[in-house]
């Protein structure tokens, strides 16, 4: 039976569940250490969590062809909504399993809800409320992943990347700069996205005039738009390719995968490149595997109807 | 989908195994990272019978320590860099002034007037060969100095043979 993922802001069960899943997985040490994975530093335990931080920022420095600088593993091109819907649920299985709790789903954040409140008020959403993910800082200073020194178990940011693009040590607090861009994202541009075939198109790239690389962000006169916007808007640590550290991450990429589902609803179930697409693809074509860490392969092609196993108590965008 | 079962009921075991499994081709990318260049865009396209190629180079520097990242330019002429995956800038100026922002550590020594020291990267080997001088930077100091005792060996040996 599928399980539900639900808005954030009307299920105070997944609200709670998910705050403890985080921290759950923040403290959950398995065995692989910085200095197993090659990143620099001393030798320290990287948890299940963090692991997910080091799988994305992987996937985006991994170039598909490694010959251009530009299109990645997971973003920039065709791939980008079924890597992360790769990640999504992986990481809700992780959930499930340290809840104990198999009826858990990740919940959302429907951002353009938020993007129709006039500029000065988005701020004051109930997502940056004590009781939800906190507020904004450096580090900050509200809510259920404040850092606390003293407090080993308390929230921090361990690996992140630096402007070399180098993954790098650390300790410190969840650091975010709310409203850093002007405005979220609306539901006039949600809207746009979802009218808009087909899924990608060539050149496959941030240039590309289908659904995916509207959804993603880097087209329309609003860019950086949606997706992406919804990180700059945020700053702090959801700018750099660390940016899973923020468990509002993984709130933003729900809402994505919303967005993909319903635009999947009304267009089919199609995806693009197909198998036959030149090698300079590969990564991102149908049935190629998609860049994992925490377990086996997934392809486009597993992720493109997954409604057996999560659904959303709705799909109005 | 025909998957293995751990991919749809993990354990921390199979987490553990599975990032084992993948360890090396992650340290790949990692390492990988550390030893790239000056980035370069290149676009292309066909016009009339023509075909375009424009190659572009960015070299920046902040208070004249070289930024390490990979800058590049898209096909609309917008400037965009991998240390901020999620931002795109129509002036590379604008976009250095908001890694100065994301990354405030990294930057923190010129800000104060120290001599140097700007991207992070620098910054840490110029440390790390102090902290472990014995250990480290003396070690590669020697190695490199073989290095160089053996090519001048090498070179005279050939300038004998020439001779």
């Amino acid at each position: 039976m599928a399980v539900t993922r639900s808005n954030i802001l009307n299920n105070a069960t997944a609200r709670q569940s998910y705050v403890r899943g985080v921290l759950l997985l923040k403290n959950e040490f398995t065995g692989p250490t910085t200095v197993s994975l090659g990143i620099p530093g001393p030798s320290q335990p990287v948890s299940t969590w963090d692991l997910f931080v080091v799988w994305h920022h992987t996937a985006m420095m991994t170039m598909t062809p490694p010959s251009q600088i530009s299109r990645n593993a997971a973003h920039r091109g065709p791939v980008f909504p079924a890597w992360h819907r790769f990640m999504l649920y992986q990481l809700e299985l992780n959930l499930r399993r340290v809840l104990h709790d198999n009826s858990f789903g990740l919940p959302y954040w429907d951002w353009a809800a938020d993007g129709d409140l006039p500029a000065g008020q988005q701020i004051q959403s109930k997502v940056w409320a004590a009781d939800c993910m906190g507020g904004s800082g450096s580090p900050i200073a509200t809510g259920p992943f404040v850092f606390d020194p003293a407090n080993a178990q308390s929230f921090r940011v361990r690996l992140v990347a630096n402007s070399a693009e180098q993954l790098v040590q650390t300790n410190r607090g969840l650091r975010r700069s709310l409203a850093s861009i002007n405005g979220l994202p609306t539901k006039t541009q949600t809207a746009a996205a979802i009218a808009i075939t087909p899924y990608d198109a060539s050149p496959w790239s941030v240039s590309s005039s289908g659904f995916r690389n509207r959804a993603e962000g880097w087209q329309g006169a609003d860019a950086p738009a949606l997706h992406n916007r919804v990180h700059v808007w945020i700053g702090g640590d959801m700018s750099p390719s660390t940016s899973p550290n923020d468990p509002v991450f993984y709130l933003n990429h729900c809402n994505v995968d919303r967005i993909w589902e319903r635009w999947m609803t009304e267009h089919g179930r199609n995806y693009l490149p197909p198998d036959s697409a030149p090698a300079s693809l590969k990564g991102h074509r149908l049935h190629d595997q998609l860049a994992s860490l925490v377990s086996a392969p997934m392809k486009p092609a597993d992720t493109l109807d997954m409604t057996s196993i999560d659904q959303y108590d709705s799909l109005s965008v | 989908m025909t998957s293995p079962s751990d991919l749809h009921s993990p354990t921390a075991q199979s987490v553990a195994t599975y990032v084992n499994r993948n360890a090396a081709r992650v340290k790949k990318t990692l390492a990988g990272m550390a030893h790239h260049g000056p980035s370069v865009s290149v676009r292309q396209t066909d016009y009339k019978g023509h075909h375009i190629e424009i190659r572009t180079t960015y070299e920046i520097t902040v208070d004249r320590m070289p930024v390490m990242g990979q800058v590049l330019v898209t096909d609309e002429g917008q400037v965009q860099c991998h240390a901020l995956p999620n931002y795109t800038f129509l002036s590379a100026l604008d976009l250095v002034k908001s890694l100065i922002d994301a990354f405030p550590e990294d930057f923190e020594r010129s800000a104060k007037g120290h001599p140097g020291g700007m991207s992070s990267m620098v910054v840490r080997k110029k440390s790390k060969a102090r902290r472990t001088k014995d250990k480290t930077g003396a070690l590669a100091r020697r190695k490199m100095s073989k290095r160089g005792t053996k090519k001048r060996a090498a070179k005279k040996s050939a300038t004998h043979k020439r001779k």
